[in-house]
This record gives structure tokens, C-alpha cells and sequence, in this order.
């Protein structure tokens, strides 16, 4: 029978001719069918086809028959394609269904796949590797009993004369299967007792493999490829953590691999991978070995620096690095070698300094970042005497790296900048963050001594007439600076008032370096909190700053964090700041966020005033938009005065965020939460004079835009940040605003109104006087939303989520709010068992919140427990349908909990209700059996008080339901 | 292997989430999942290192903290976070950390 004549029928005949799937006893055992369906797989335009094809493979791979028709694929008159295929059959059978093959047969197997690899040897590469990698998998699985030697076995196989093949294409087969061994054990499924004894049989065959590599590495006659495997091999074992002391020779070998350009890349992974194995650092004398090895590279590094030739200094820090990173300590120890150990630091110093621009010119500095963390925690986690002589050696150098840093933060010119592609441009942002970071984690280790070395620097850089000053230079120093200014506490440096005393002097004629100056002002503004005279030298900067469009960001965002570190020290400059803010506002400078931000600021600044001069300012700042507001109000609305109108209601609640005139305790005690403290004061908040003055023109903009929810959200934000910062202060306008709400709401119901109401009901649940107008709204919201659930919820997962936390806040907080007549607490009960099918899981998670809310009343709310005596079945069933598959499996705890509060609450109930619910067949997933309902039924029912435990039992039965039960994919991790 | 803590993050629960779906329907099998939760794995935890410099400063009063299993776990309590836009402040905070660079070898041994 010839190939062609096969393949012809099965191109044309073989389509209807698919064996059913899954039973796998169709799959035929000879190949003819495995063709067809393989040549449809590769060549089929049709992609439903491929599909089919892709299953019905898949599924004859792991078949029975797949023993017999995988050698008749790999025979040499076919296609690659196919061989492959063939090959990887065999890989899955030995590798997953090693238990069909019976112990007799071992052999067999063995001598088959030796004598495949040694025809491929000289045949397609990717037939070779997979046989390979099935030889790997059976040896794996073979030792070390059934197969002792096996790696001894298999060089000796390959060292014989004979077979098609010659000697070195059989050198190369050998090699990469001595290459895939060690991964292949590395991703095998051995149980863990098996791992451990493989892992030992395979450490004992390294003394087969080493001499091998030994050889062929050494031999000058060796060709480059052979070589080239054979370090590819080496990286392969030393991830195995054979001993680092054994492979020194072979190390050495690949470090004189090295000058071959054609054996760079491989001699470098080897090198890395050798040393950085954690098992390594027990070598200590291989690894002061090493030392002058990595040394000596330094010659042909500065060459390559020199020549612009970047992977070949890039490999040589890689190994300079994975030796200093891995091994600082063991070698810091090694006190005799000091000398050589320091040259090796200042080796991979040259590396963080290499000249050009990072990523532009070069990518090798960025490697050694991490080094320079571990050297400094070696050396300071020793014992203090030992510390001091270290640091003697270490400061200096790490001093030295602080200049090598700022020199490699430096912008290039604005030329060559301009040149950079956008992506470079972010490459070297992260890269100056990652130099900021190092430079911050090095102040430990060299305290205030390094901000004075800045200073000094600074100082001369800017004092210096002769020479003129490059705007990079001066700005890596401030960026300096900033890095550490930023995150530690500078209060004991003492050079901080010459360093703001030095600012004004900095010819500022570029926007980074603006950016900069801006950025360490801000850093400094805890700082200045405590020295509050220095403010008059750099406010004046940070004002004119803002005015300038380009600097917006770090304009506003520094002033930000002056105004509120500094509040209590600003008044004497308030007037201004708020004149210059005003102006640069009206003028629109700045983007719509800088904007709110800086209404921030002003809140911060204003809190600080006295009651009257807030509301002078406040009467200033916004009367020019309560104007344009008024304007906007009177418009048919349309899409731009829709933005100006959310562009000034988001000003007003910027501004009422941060405008707290309570003032905060200072830090007391040690943990006691703050307490506000209000000062003596006569009228109400000025945030709710404002409120109310503004209240009527409000009211006109919602009734135009009642159905366009971003505005309906921008009024309720207004009153959340004022609630959220006034408290109780609030409570004047609690009757108004409920008013507003409950019309609001009424008309077209928004979730922002229903948020807005939970967040008064929070926190005035507890006060008489306020309460009724709440409670009243609350009965309107909810009422109003029962109708929109007998319309149809599905349109609005939102307000349906804020609805069931209103709820459940009603519950938590009031939960006699459900005696009421008013309240049809049935209904409730009916759209949450609804809402709990929604497909989005925040409503489900905030209706789970609401029946766990719920449950506890079952014996204090009378009307609770009647709705759930009478309908709580149709909660379970809900709930149970969820955790059957038709939820999120995210979202099982949320289900969990309220089974649990079910069963802790009307446990009697539902014993009753579970039995009925589990009898009917198929529910709530077809994939579980009437013993696994049982268990899981009886699982729960124990678990009164481990609500952990509930939740393990929902998890293990919810991936029952869904078929994912003992899947890897489905695993805990 | 890549941590697989950036699993539990809406984007790691919404491809969970459709996974379990396309399983569920038997569009594919659960070996072929793991494989795609194992490339996301990967694939997250190398856009995080690489790609990401944002940075966030935040303090507050260390409750406890453990380094078990190279997993460093920090409980905090009053934590404040400054970012440039806003101040944000929790009662209690929870930290879990793993080393950046160990992500290339497999620590299931």
C-alpha cells in the first residue's frame, strides 16, 4: 500500500467518516484515518473543519490504539507534519498514561526510541526533540530501578559506530537529549515521592554528563554547533543544583566560549544559569574562582562599550552581576579576597555608568540597579563592629554611585530628545523612577551626609560664574533631591533651608527642569510644615508657576500639598493664593482635573480662616460661577453647557471635600482614632450657608437635566463630600435635601440619589430630629423602585445595586425602619431573589450583603420572618441555582454566607427546604449525583458556627456542578 | 512558573470567568484553561514589572507582618495614601508581596 494511494482516499472519503466522539474505542489503529484527519488539521481552509479535526486528534492521542499507529507515522516516507504528530503521541502516552504499559514491554519502547532518534538524527529537528522528549519521559519514568544508568546507557548508544547517521549528527541527537532530560523532569507529573527520587538519580548521572560536556567543550576540534549544545546542555543540568564545584571546569570552558561571538549568547545563559542557582553559594572556593574569571571579561567589555557593540556588554554584566546579586555576602565574607571582591563591585559600577543615554545609546545599566540593594543589605545586616569596617570600604563607593546615578538621570540635549520616539521617552521615565528609587533606599545607609553632598553640588554648580551651567545637570540634582525628600523624613537634614534658599537662584529655562523645581517643593512640604518661615521663599515661585500652562500639573499638585501640610501657617498668604488661583482659573489655564485639584487646595487653605473670612473668600471664589451657572441654567441644555455645568458642580465638591473647618486632634495617643473638635463658633458652617444660598439654583439646573444621570451625579457628589466631611453639621439641610431627593428620584430614579440617601441614613440614624424627613424618603426610594422592578430591572443593574445597599444599611442601622406599614417588605424580599440572577456581579455581591443583612431579623422584625417562612424557599433556590453554575465562581463566598445566616437563622426551615429543593432530578447541575446533593446537603446543615467552613463546602460543590472538580486548571493556589 | 496571586484582580477573575463559561459549554477543556490562566500568569506579572512605575506613597501603623514561604504579608492599620489627586485613608490595610525576581524558577518543590 502506498502512501499516495492512502492519502488520496482519506482526503476524499474521510470527512463523513469521523468516529463519534468521545468514545475512543472508534479511534482506529491504523494510521490511514490519523492522516486524513492530520492533513485537515494543517491544510484545511475551512476553519470548523480544522476544529474537528483539532478535537478528533486530540482525543486518538491519549487512545489505546495510539500505541500502534504512532510508530507506522513516524516511518520515513511521510511528511514531517505527520511525524511530528506521530512523536507526540508517543511523548503523551509514556508521559501521561505511563500505568497502560506493562512492565515487560519497557524494554521494547526503549530499544524502538533509541533506534528512532538515531534515524532522525539526520532527519527534521522538531521529530527529533519530541522523540527526545519521550525517551526523556520513559527514562524519567524508568528510574531509577527499572532503568539504573540509564544516562550512561544512553551516551554509550550514541557513542557507538553504525546507523544512518554520522558522528556528529549523532553527537547532536545525543546532546539534545541530554539537553531535554532535565526540563522534561522539570514540567513532568511525577507524584511528589517519585520527584524526589528522580531528581537523586539524576544528580548521581551528572558524572555521566559532565566528562561528555568536558570533552567536547575542550576539544579545539569540536565544531561550533557541538559546542554551542554543549552549553546549551550544561544550562539544562545546572538548574538540576548539581554541585557548582563539579562543573568549575566546565564553567571555565565556557568562559573561554565567551571570545567566540558564535558562542556568546549560549556561554552567557550557561555562566548566569550556573551561578545563580541558589544551591550554589555552599561553593565558595568555586566561587572565588570565578571572580578573576569575570574579571578578566572586563578587557573585552570596555571593548565592546568602545565599539557600540550592546549584546556583548550586556551578556558580560549579566554574568558580573548574577555574581555580585547572588553572592555578595558569602563573598564579603571571604575578608583576604576584599581586594578582588571591590573590583569586582567597581566592574559592575562601570556597568551602571556605561556611557550614552538609557534605552537610546544603551540598555545595560538598568541590569545592575537590583545588585546594588543586595550589596547594601549584606553590608548592613552585619553586626555593628563588623558594619563600621565594611562601611569604611563601602560608603565611597557608594557615594560614587549616587554621581554615577544623577549623571545617568540626566536629560539629554534638547535635540536629541526631541529625537526620541514616545516609547523611549517613557523608557527612560521608568528608568529615572528606578534610579530614584535606588537613590532613596542608598539614603539609608548614607543618611543626611548624602543631601549635604547634594547640597554642596548644587551649590557650586549654581554659584560657579566661569562656567555656564547645563539645565540637565542641575535638574538630576534637584531630582535628587526630590527622590529622597519625597518618602523620607529630611527634618534633621540641615541643609534644607540652603537648598531653598539656592531655588531662586536656578535659571529656570526649561519646563523639566520646572517640573523639577515644582516636584521638590512638594516633596518639601511636610518640611515646611515645620519650618513655616521658609514659606515666603518659595510660595512666590510655586504662584507664578501656576500660571503657566506647561507646569500645570506640578504647579497645582505641589501647591496641593503645601495648602494641606501647611494650612495653619498659610493665612497671612490666603488672600493671595486665592487671587492668583482665580485668576488662573477664569483664565482656564489648566485642564479640568488640575482645576479640581486646585479647588482642593483651596479647600485646604480656606479651613484654616476664621468662620468670616471663609465666607468672604468663598463668596469671591465662587460667585463668578454661581453666575455662569445661573446663565447655564436658563439654556436649553445641550451637550456643551452640559460639560459646563458638571465642570462647575465638580468644582464646588472639590472645593467641599477638603473644607473642614473641624480641627483635627494632633497625634495624641498612640492609636486613639481622631477626634474633631469643633471651635466655639456662633453661626452654622459656612459650607452650609454656601449650600443653602446655592440650594434654589440647583434645584433649576436639575429640573432641566433631571434625566441626564452624569448631572444628576455631579449634584448628589456635591452633598456626599459635603456630608461625608460635615457630619452632623450637616444636619440643617437634611429636610431640604430629602425633599430634593425623594422629587428627584420620583421623576427619574438615579442610583446617585440612592447613594446619597444611604450615606444620610448612616449617619443620622441615630437623631430623632432628623430622621423623619430620612425615614419618609426612604419609604419614597423604595417604593418607587419596586415599580421599575415590576417594569423590568434588567436596564438598570445600578440602581438595583444601590438599592440593595440602601437596604441592607437600613437593616444594619435602623432595622425597625421594616415594621412599617409603609414598607412592603414581601416585595423586597421578591427583587432581591431577583437580583440575585443579575449577571453583574457587584449587584449580586450587594444583594448578598442585603440578605445576609436580612436573615438575622427573621425573630425581631415580625414582617421579616413571615416573608421568609413563607417565600425564603425561593432564596434558596436562588441560591442554589447560583452556586449550580449560573453565578460567577467569584462570587461564591458572597453565596455562602447567606446559606450559612440561613441555617443559623431558620435552620429547621431549611432542612425542610434543602431536601425538597436537591430531590428534583438534574438540579441544580446536571453533573452532580444524589449522593454528592446529600453530602453536600448534610455538609451544610452541620455547619452552624465555622462560616469558613461553609464557604469550603460551597467551593468544593460549586466545582462539582461545573465540571471543574479535580482539574489543575480549577486548583487552589 | 509566574506567581499567581494577580489572579484574584477583575481582570484575572473576569478571564476566570469566562473560562469557566467556554468550559462549562465544553467549548474547551479544562487543560487548555490552565494553559491560558498559566500564559495571563505570566503575562501579568511581566507587564507588572516592566511596565509600571506608578507610584503611590502611603503610611501607617505596622499590626503584624510574616515572611513565610518567600511571601512577605503585611497587616496595617490607619493607612493613609497620598497620591497627587487624592488622600484616601483605610482602617485596615493588608499587603501581600512576593520578590520580583524570582519569577523566572518554580518555587513548588
Amino acid at each position: 500500500m502506498g502512501l499516495k494511494i492512502h492519502t488520496h482516499i482519506n482526503l476524499h472519503a474521510y470527512t463523513p467518516s469521523y468516529p463519534t466522539l468521545p468514545e475512543a474505542s472508534y479511534i482506529p489503529a491504523k494510521p490511514n484515518v490519523q492522516l486524513g484527519a492530520l492533513h485537515q488539521l494543517y491544510y484545511d481552509p475551512n476553519i470548523e473543519n480544522k476544529n474537528l479535526a483539532q478535537k478528533w486528534l486530540m482525543q486518538a492521542q491519549i487512545s489505546a490504539q495510539a500505541w500502534q499507529f504512532c510508530w507506522a507515522l513516524l516511518r520515513p516516507d511521510k511528511v514531517p507534519e505527520i511525524q511530528y504528530f506521530g512523536a507526540s503521541a508517543l511523548h503523551t502516552k509514556i508521559s501521561r498514561y505511563w500505568g497502560d504499559i506493562p512492565a515487560e514491554q519497557y524494554g521494547t519502547l526503549k530499544t524502538q526510541l533509541f533506534s528512532q532518534i538515531a534515524l532522525f538524527a539526520s532527519g527534521s529537528k522538531i521529530v527529533l526533540t519530541r522523540l527526545c522528549v519521550a525517551l526523556a519521559s520513559l527514562a524519567l519514568n524508568m528510574m531509577p530501578e527499572a532503568w539504573p544508568g540509564a544516562v550512561g546507557e544512553m551516551v554509550r548508544a550514541f557513542q557507538e559506530e553504525g546507523g544512518a547517521a554520522d558522528g556528529r549528527a549523532r553527537c547532536l541527537a545525543l546532546l539534545e537529549l541530554l539537553t531535554v532530560l532535565p526540563e522534561e523532569f522539570q514540567t513532568s507529573r511525577l507524584p511528589q515521592y517519585r520527584k524526589g527520587q528522580v531528581r537523586g538519580a539524576l544528580g548521581r548521572e551528572w558524572a555521566a554528563v559532565c566528562p561528555l560536556l568536558q570533552q567536547l567543550l575542550r576539544q579545539p576540534e569540536s565544531p561550533a554547533p557541538v559546542k554551542a549544545r554543549a552549553l546549551k546542555c550544561l544550562s539544562s543540568w545546572v538548574l538540576l543544583d548539581v554541585p557548582l564545584s563539579e562543573s568549575e571546569g566546565l564553567l571555565e570552558a565556557g568562559f573561554a566560549a565567551l571570545a567566540d561571538p558564535e558562542l556568546f549568547d549560549t556561554a552567557v545563559e550557561a555562566i548566569v544559569n550556573a551561578i545563580s542557582q541558589p544551591d550554589s553559594q555552599r561553593y565558595v572556593s568555586t566561587l572565588l574562582k570565578l571572580v578573576p574569571q569575570v574579571l578578566q571579561l572586563q578587557e573585552q567589555l570596555r571593548e565592546a562599550v568602545q565599539n557600540g557593540d550592546m549584546e556583548t556588554s550586556h551578556g558580560i554584566c549579566r554574568i558580573a552581576v548574577s555574581l555580585g546579586e547572588n553572592h555578595s555576602r558569602s563573598l564579603l565574607e571571604q575578608v583576604e579576597h576584599w581586594q578582588s571582591f571591590l573590583a569586582l563591585v567597581n566592574m559592575i559600577m562601570f556597568c551602571t555608568g556605561i556611557p550614552g543615554h538609557y534605552p537610546v545609546n544603551e540598555t545595560t545599566s538598568s541590569l545592575t540597579l537590583t545588585f546594588w540593594y543586595t550589596l547594601q543589605d549584606d553590608i548592613m545586616s552585619f553586626e555593628a563592629e563588623k558594619q563600621t569596617v565594611y562601611l569604611q570600604v563601602y560608603r565611597p563607593v557608594y557615594f560614587q554611585l549616587v554621581d554615577v546615578l544623577l549623571h545617568k538621570a540626566q536629560f539629554p540635549t534638547d535635540e536629541e530628545y526631541a529625537s526620541w520616539t514616545s516609547d523611549e521617552k517613557e523608557q527612560f521615565r521608568i528608568y529615572r523612577v528606578d534610579i530614584s528609587d535606588t537613590l532613596m533606599y542608598v539614603y539609608e545607609m548614607l543618611g543626611a551626609e548624602l543631601l549635604s553632598n547634594l547640597y554642596d553640588k548644587l551649590g557650586r554648580l549654581l554659584t560657579n560664574a566661569e562656567q555656564p551651567t547645563s539645565w540637565q545637570h542641575t535638574e538630576a540634582l534637584l531630582y535628587g533631591f526630590q527622590s529622597i525628600a519625597e518618602t523620607i523624613d529630611v527634618n534633621y537634614s540641615d541643609v534644607i533651608p540652603g537648598l531653598i534658599g539656592l531655588i531662586p537662584r536656578i535659571n529656570i529655562n526649561n519646563v523639566q527642569l520646572a517640573d523639577t523645581v515644582m516636584f521638590t517643593i512638594g516633596a518639601l512640604a511636610e518640611w515646611l510644615a515645620d519650618h513655616p518661615v521658609m514659606l515666603s521663599s518659595v510660595l512666590p515661585l510655586v504662584l507664578q508657576a501656576l500660571g503657566n500652562p506647561d507646569l500645570s500639573v506640578s504647579s497645582v499638585s505641589t501647591l496641593k500639598k503645601i495648602c494641606r501640610e501647611c494650612k495653619y501657617d498659610l493665612p497671612p498668604y490666603a488672600t493671595n493664593i486665592v487671587a492668583v488661583s482665580q485668576e488662573v482659573l477664569i483664565k482656564q489655564i489648566h485642564k479640568t482635573s488640575q482645576c479640581m485639584w486646585l479647588m482642593q487646595a483651596l479647600g485646604f487653605l480656606l479651613s484654616a480662616l476664621p468662620v468670616e473670612d471663609i465666607l468672604r473668600n468663598l463668596h469671591s471664589l465662587i460667585t463668578p460661577y454661581i453666575q455662569q451657572l445661573e446663565k447655564l441654567a436658563d439654556e436649553t441644555p445641550n451637550p456643551s453647557n452640559k460639560l459646563a455645568i458638571i465642570h462647575i458642580l465638580g468644582l464646588l465638591s472639590n472645593l467641599f471635600t477638603t473644607l473642614d473647618i473641624t480641627k483635627q486632634e494632633e497625634e495624641s495617643g498612640d492609636s486613639a482614632p481622631p477626634i474633631k473638635s469643633t471651635p466655639p463658633q456662633t453661626g452654622p458652617n459656612p459650607v452650609v450657608v454656601v449650600l443653602q444660598q446655592v440650594f434654589a439654583l440647583i434645584q433649576t439646573v436639575l429640573s432641566k437635566w433631571l434625566n441626564d444621570s452624569q448631572v444628576v451625579e455631579a449634584v448628589c457628589a456635591i452633598f456626599e463630600k459635603s456630608v461625608k466631611t460635615l457630619l452632623h453639621d450637616f444636619a440643617p439641610m437634611v429636610s431640604q435635601l430629602s425633599e430634593m431627593l425623594g422629587q428627584m428620584y420620583s421623576t427619574i430614579p438615579q442610583a446617585s440619589a440612592l447613594d446619597l440617601t444611604r450615606q444620610m441614613m448612616h449617619i443620622f440614624a441615630s437623631e430623632t430630629d432628623h430622621f423623619p424627613p430620612i425615614k419618609a424618603l426612604f419609604e419614597l426610594v423604595t417604593s418607587v423602585t419596586l415599580t421599575i422592578f415590576q417594569q423590568g430591572p434588567r436596564d438598570h443593574p445600578d440602581i438595583v445595586d444601590s438599592f440593595m445597599q440602601l437596604q441592607a444599611q437600613a437593616l444594619k442601622r435602623k432595622p425597625d425602619l421594616f415594621l412599617s406599614e409603609n414598607l412592603d417588605v414581601k416585595a423586597v424580599f421578591h427583587c432581591g431573589v431577583l437580583s440575585l440572577k443579575f449577571p453583574e456581579a457587584p449587584t449580586v455581591k450587594s444583594t448578598c450583603l442585603f440578605f445576609t443583612e436580612l436573615l438575622p431579623h427573621c425573630a425581631d422584625v415580625p414582617p421579616v420572618g413571615q416573608v421568609v417562612q413563607d417565600d425564603g424557599k425561593l432564596l434558596l433556590l436562588a441560591v442554589l441555582e447560583a452556586i449550580g453554575g449560573q453565578s460567577s465562581r467569584s462570587l461564591m463566598d458572597q453565596f455562602a454566607e447567606v446559606l450559612f445566616c440561613m441555617n443559623k437563622h431558620c435552620f429547621g426551615l431549611l432542612t425542610v427546604w434543602l431536601k425538597e429543593a436537591l430531590q428534583s432530578p438534574g438540579f441544580p447541575s446536571s453533573r452532580v449525583s444524589n449522593e454528592q446533593k446529600d453530602t453536600f446537603s448534610q455538609q451544610v446543615l452541620r455547619e452552624r458556627v465555622n462560616k469558613r467552613r461553609v464557604k469550603d463546602i460551597v467551593k468544593e460543590f460549586t466545582l462539582v456542578c461545573r465540571g471543574l472538580h479535580g482539574t489543575e486548571y480549577a486548583a487552589e493556589y | 512558573m509566574a506567581y499567581q496571586l494577580y489572579r484574584n484582580t477583575t481582570l484575572g477573575n473576569s478571564l476566570q470567568e469566562s473560562l469557566d463559561e467556554l468550559i462549562q459549554t465544553q467549548q474547551i477543556t479544562p487543560q487548555l484553561a490552565l494553559q491560558v490562566l498559566l500564559q495571563f500568569d505570566k503575562a501579568i506579572n511581566t507587564a507588572l514589572a516592566n511596565r509600571v512605575r506608578n507610584r503611590v506613597n502611603f503610611k501607617g501603623s505596622l499590626n503584624t507582618y510574616r515572611f513565610c514561604d518567600n511571601v512577605w504579608t503585611f497587616v496595617l492599620n490607619d493607612v493613609e495614601f497620598r497620591e497627587v489627586t487624592d488622600l484616601v485613608k483605610v482602617d485596615k490595610m493588608k499587603i501581600v508581596a512576593c520578590d520580583g525576581k524570582n519569577t523566572g524558577s518554580n518555587p513548588a518543590e
